[in-house]
């Protein structure tokens, strides 16, 4: 059922890039997609997780707008003639468990103002991320856990 | 002064200040100090690029150059990562010694083979 | 296929809409680009170019698709902004990991590094 769902999906993005909706175009991209599915086909997670729309496209929002006051405030702080960096690796305690869940938390935490995500511990209890201002780690952490984190549990129930 | 005049000026106002981004990348893949530091400026290399195409299609008026934009930026990807899993298997080769910040874990030095190895291969270029 | 040349002349909103764009994307790409030389290492540098970088190109890009003033190409240029967006976090974390995993140190004036190094695993 994911799977078909999947194809769907992909079939919309082929169509949008071909930019043509012509049924044998449309037929093409249906069966470009079957074919790349059916390729990673091991990989496919094939449970099905809830969504709600709703949450899941204000976690979108919240995403753009992280995005552009992320890159704003690195540009401000390159042109600074004295840069007052305090960087450091901090230990991220995850409670989330998927793996989906985790690689979008860990893309949301690189886009985010002053933070890059590095790796996840081997058993998937801690994430590394670095700060550019890592004066105060618990406080980065309490910001995470409650704005991203909590977003994407309530997106995604389980 | 036409809309198309006025964009005509601003791509090349874009194109010199791109110049001056690609100038600094190139200066800091020359310098390095790393390999991660160079393969960071070849990323930010093909970022640039992207930006030059995309002006110059706006210049042109040629939308095909688009999709050679987004080929591109797959491309750049794809060599990215590559670069990272060849730095994961080879390591990396320091010109510069650097002193640790405070740490919480075990620090451990490098291999003495892999640090010889390193040398040499950077004799071999000087 | 016409949609090779953009030929007819755009108009003023379009104009404006695509000047912003182009002056905020060349100067994100520049002072990406600043960045990526007065940092101090490869992570605070990997911040300036994962973020600043990923915008600068991602804003050009849609700047081309809406002088183009065709639905398709601009559906291609947002497209391929959404994939700059997806990939570049994935590029800078992978990069990161493998240069902490081969041993680059933090800048001296790094305070905190809780990552341990010693891993075994340098995933073949």
């Amino acid at each position: 059922m994911k799977h078909l769902n999947i194809l769907l999906a992909m079939t919309v993005v082929w169509s949008a890039m071909t930019g043509s909706l012509s049924p044998l175009n449309l037929l093409l991209g249906v069966a470009v997609s079957a074919l790349s599915l059916w390729l990673v086909r091991e990989q496919v997670d094939a449970t099905a997780s809830k969504v709600r729309p709703l949450r899941f496209l204000l976690l979108c929002g919240l995403f753009f707008r992280e995005l552009a006051l992320s890159a704003i405030k690195v540009a401000v702080l390159v042109v600074q003639p004295k840069m007052r960096l305090k960087p450091g690796i901090f230990a991220f305690p995850l409670s989330l468990t998927r793996d989906f869940e985790i690689t979008l938390l860990a893309n949301l935490i690189t886009l985010t103002p002053g933070t890059l995500s590095v790796d996840v511990s081997a058993d998937r209890r801690l994430l590394y991320v670095h700060a550019l201002d890592c004066s105060d780690p618990a406080a980065a952490k309490r910001d995470i856990a409650n704005g991203f984190e909590r977003r994407i549990r309530e997106a995604f129930p389980l | 002064m036409t809309p198309d005049d006025l964009i005509h000026a601003t791509t090349t106002f874009a194109l010199l200040v791109l110049s001056l981004a690609l100038a600094l990348t190139v200066w800091r893949i020359r310098r390095g100090p790393s390999l991660a530091d160079r393969v960071l400026g070849l990323d930010m290399l093909v970022a640039i690029a992207i930006g030059f195409i995309a002006t110059i299609a706006i210049r042109t008026g040629f939308n095909l150059y688009i999709d050679i934009a987004i080929a591109l930026g797959l491309v750049g990807f794809l060599a990215t990562v590559a670069f990272a899993r060849f730095i994961l298997a080879r390591g990396l080769s320091p010109e510069r010694p650097q002193t640790a910040p405070a740490t919480t874990g075990a620090r451990q030095p490098k291999h003495g083979k892999a640090r010889q190895a390193a040398r040499r291969k950077r004799r071999g270029e000087r | 296929m016409e949609a090779m040349m953009g030929a007819e002349p755009v108009g003023m909103a379009v104009a404006v809409i695509v000047i912003v764009l182009l002056v905020a994307g060349s100067l994100f790409s520049l002072l990406a680009a600043l960045g990526l030389v007065r940092f101090p290492d490869v992570y605070t540098r990997m911040h300036s170019a994962s973020k600043a970088g990923t915008i600068g190109s991602g804003l050009l890009l849609l700047a081309a698709g809406i002088h183009a003033l065709d639905g398709a190409i601009l559906l291609r240029a947002i497209a391929g902004f959404f994939f700059f967006l997806l990939t570049a976090p994935v590029a800078a974390h992978l990069l990161a990991k493998a240069a902490h995993q081969a041993g680059e140190r933090l800048h001296p004036v790094s305070v905190i590094d809780q990552m341990p190094q010693d891993k075994t695993g340098s995933a073949g």
